[in-house]
């Protein structure tokens, strides 16, 4: 996926997020801006994302915090810690209380419709519970700003839930809860919260359903791929593509190159996850944009023929860094990490597979007939149009039409498959007819 | 048919043209809607008390085509009746009931604003009807300003008929919308219940339409600060919360949440002049209604004033960000609070809520 239409879908994301929470709620509504506490629930511990508006924190935190928010990490950074942790508690059914951890701290400008663009403090909280305590039942005693601002009102939802099957990016957060004051016994009840048991069945599943997603997604990906498939079937002849190789030579071809991507990118995949190898995304994103041009050039003109397997190995190993990015984000613990592994590459396998049995069958049948030159150089032609639109964008960090459409054909590939299905079928009926005169 | 392509093709149109029309219809401007003046029908002139009104409301209803009347009419329920709020009509909530001023025609409004103005104070500047017209006409700047005409202005407030007005069964009277939320409830005849009735305003500032300028909540606000300017550092200390206020606590949706115990300090400790500066504060509320109503309520709280309680924080002028004050009674209860305002910053627009211990919703 190219970054910044990535960046784009995150703060989608996050808008729906906050409506989404906003219009769950009715009791919630407010002139002014809620906490937000976004969980991520993990086999022995909870990552929270908490959001307070600096509008609300103020009053609370008794330090100035509006005027100046570019800098207020840095000059309050101890305090806010010190804060925090006072403010959040968690207790488990047996009343013993839970290690709380204040780590990176943060403040960005968001916005909803009702309240208009407004700034806040992003904390990320490490929750731990004692030993032997279950992590998924927990009183949250939470009162950062409450306490004194009685007004105020903290959203609290589950953000990310590997045992439940909750893992995508764009989910839905499921409401927990509202923490805000009990009027009538002037007290701030904690928030009793019981998360349904999950399993690692459901976690694996969904980290396939992950791994399909994000193929079927990811239009570069398979661009690369289909692109580098386009020649497979064909031999060459003085150094340029020649005619159909035969059934078992494009077939043979194809299975080594797949084979081989999905070795490369397995192997990165492993080692990114782990942490052992780790690119900043921007660079991977180029060479991946880079990997769809070289794929383009080869279909037009064969560059490294007989080479192929190595090739996609090669960049596999860079499409493989990219897929590692959105496990690592999970921080999975290493149990759920090694499942989520299996179940992710396994998905992503699938869908490649998937989608190769789709189109394999016209460009074998269409290698046979004399359009292919035309099959060919047109898919290189427009993979290459994609790939420097997402060349640019990636390396300006700008969006531009070229990467945006070529980003949304994904959603017409259907129709191009029929296109292709229908044209295999049409050229080799025509031949078959021009073969058979007598016929 | 030799040609169902064509039946196909009018059947699609006429349902699109019906929409479209529907869409055209009525519709006065906001700036219409603050011109329009109350119109009784005649056929009321001899009615009095809640028989007026009820004849009003018949009045109006008979203004209504089909489908108006089913907006406007409907039949009684609580859970219509808390559908009230104080935000402006934005997205898919708050969903209030009711037909919205701006689907009216002018002589459909005239009634409409009979109606209303048969139920409040009659030309007091900047209460009863006048603050009602002043809090649209308010409404109407903050659209223009904001450049939301679609979300904030005197279209977007809903009248709602909740039961059958008649002088035998129980009926609510319900008109609201950007800080505005008016609940009149009648039961065998009799004023059942005057609240919740939340006022505010945004902008706080004078607004002027067609030479009448209004300030609607200035007076509210300066009787709570003589309130709280006639109070000794003493009983200051006494009355003032330690928590931040940045809203109403009993805003929409809070129903029936009263404090258990009751902060601040008894009016009983305080002079009879402050209990009467109390008193003021209460009036600003009360007296909004027509005087027939008024009298016994403030009849009431005017007995009660010993056994209430007053609170705030803040700088006790209402003019400031945070500023709060509440009065607490046998069954007043009574809420102000300025806060930042979003759309003119550095200025402080409030919030207030008047609800009833006893008769909220009309009691039970």
């Amino acid at each position: 996926m190219n970054p910044s239409t990535s960046y784009f879908n995150r703060l989608i994301t996050l808008l729906v997020v906050l409506l989404g929470i906003g219009s769950l709620l009715p009791a919630a509504a407010h002139p002014m801006p809620n906490s937000v506490v976004l969980l991520s629930v993990h086999a022995q511990r909870i990552e929270a994302a908490v959001q307070i508006p600096l509008t609300e924190l103020q009053p609370a935190f008794g330090h100035a915090v509006g005027d100046s928010s570019a800098q207020l990490v840095q000059r309050l950074g101890p305090e806010l810690r010190a804060y925090l942790t006072q403010h959040i508690k968690l207790q488990s059914p047996d009343g013993r209380y839970w290690a709380v951890t204040v780590g990176q701290l943060g403040v960005h400008e968001t916005q909803n419709p009702l309240n208009g663009p407004y700034r806040e403090l992003t904390a990320q909280v490490a929750m731990v519970p004692p030993a032997g305590a279950d992590v998924r039942q927990f009183l949250l005693r939470y009162d950062a700003v409450l306490h004194q601002v009685v007004t105020h009102k903290i959203l609290v939802a589950v953000h990310q839930d590997w045992a439940t099957g909750q893992v995508a990016d764009d989910a839905e957060p499921a409401q927990v809860g509202i923490i805000q004051l009990d009027v009538r016994n002037n007290v701030i009840p904690p928030l009793p919260v019981n998360l349904a048991t999950g399993s690692a069945w459901t976690g694996f599943r969904a980290l396939v359903q992950l791994g399909i997603r994000h193929i079927a997604e990811g239009t570069d990906h398979l661009l690369f791929l289909l692109v580098l498939l386009l020649p497979a079937p064909l031999l060459v002849a003085r150094r340029r593509w020649s005619t159909f190789g035969g059934v078992r030579h494009g077939l043979r071809h194809i299975l080594l190159i797949v084979t081989a991507f999905t070795l490369g990118h397995s192997l990165t995949l492993l080692l990114g996850t782990l942490g052992w190898v780790r690119l900043p995304s921007q660079p991977v994103e180029i060479l991946i944009a880079v990997s769809i041009l070289v794929s383009a050039a080869h279909a037009w003109r064969p560059l490294f023929p007989g080479r192929e397997a190595w090739v996609a190995a090669g960049f596999g190993l860079v499409h493989g860094l990219a897929f590692a990015g959105t496990l690592a984000n999970l921080h999975l613990e290493a149990g759920p990490m090694a499942l989520s592994l299996l179940g992710f590459n396994l998905g992503i396998e699938l869908m490649q597979l998937f989608v190769i049995a789709l189109t394999l069958p016209w460009l074998l049948l269409l290698s046979r007939t004399p359009a292919y030159p035309w099959v060919r150089v047109g898919g290189a032609a427009v993979a290459a149009l994609a790939a420097v639109g997402w060349l640019v964008e990636r390396v300006s960090g700008r969006a531009n039409e070229l990467g945006q459409a070529a980003g949304q054909v994904a959603a017409y590939a259907p129709y191009g498959l029929g296109l292709l299905a229908a044209l295999a079928l049409l050229l080799t009926w025509q031949r078959q007819v021009r073969q058979q005169p007598g016929a | 048919m030799r040609h169902p392509s064509f039946v196909w093709g009018l059947g699609l149109l006429l349902p699109a043209l019906l929409a479209w029309q529907r869409q055209q219809a009525p519709g006065l401007s906001n700036s219409t809607i603050v011109q329009v003046k109350p119109a009784p029908a005649p056929s009321c002139a001899a009615a009095q008390g809640l028989a007026r009104v009820v004849c009003l409301a018949e009045a109006f209803k008979a203004t209504l085509s089909p489908s108006q009347l089913a907006e406007a009419q409907r039949p009684y329920t609580k859970a219509d009746a808390a559908r009230w709020s104080n935000f402006p009509q934005q997205f898919s909530r708050p969903q209030r009931v009711g037909i919205a001023l701006g689907a009216l025609t002018a002589p459909q409004l005239a009634a409409a604003k009979a109606l209303l103005a048969s139920v409040l104070a009659p030309g007091v500047p900047n209460e009863g009807y006048d603050e009602l017209e002043g809090n649209l006409v308010a409404d109407n700047y903050l659209g223009t300003a904001t450049n939301q005409t679609g979300t904030f202005g005197a279209g977007n407030y809903y009248l709602a008929l909740l039961g059958t007005p008649s002088l035998s069964g129980r009926w609510e009277l319900q008109y609201g919308g950007h800080h505005f939320a008016f609940a009149n409830t009648y039961q065998g005849g009799k004023t059942a219940g005057v609240t919740p009735d939340f006022r505010g305003a945004e902008p706080m500032t004078p607004v002027t339409d067609h030479g009448h300028t209004y300030q609607p909540l200035e007076q509210e606000r300066a009787a709570f600060a003589a309130l709280l300017s006639s109070l000794s550092v003493a009983e200051q200390a006494k009355a003032r919360l330690t928590t931040t206020f940045r809203d109403v606590l009993l805003g929409p949706g809070q129903d029936g949440r009263f404090p258990a115990t009751r902060q601040g300090v008894r009016l009983s400790e305080l002079s009879t002049v402050q209990q009467q500066l109390a008193r003021q504060a209460i009036r600003r509320y009360v007296d909004d209604l027509d005087p027939a109503t008024a009298a016994p309520l403030l009849a009431r709280y005017t007995a009660e004033l010993p056994a209430t309680y007053l609170a705030f924080v803040g700088s006790g002028t209402m003019g400031k960000d945070n500023d709060y004050v509440r009065l607490d009674g046998p069954s007043l209860w009574l809420e102000y609070s300025g806060q930042p305002s979003r759309d003119f910053p550095g200025t402080v627009h409030p919030h207030s809520v008047w609800r009833d211990r006893t008769t909220d919703y009309g009691g039970q």
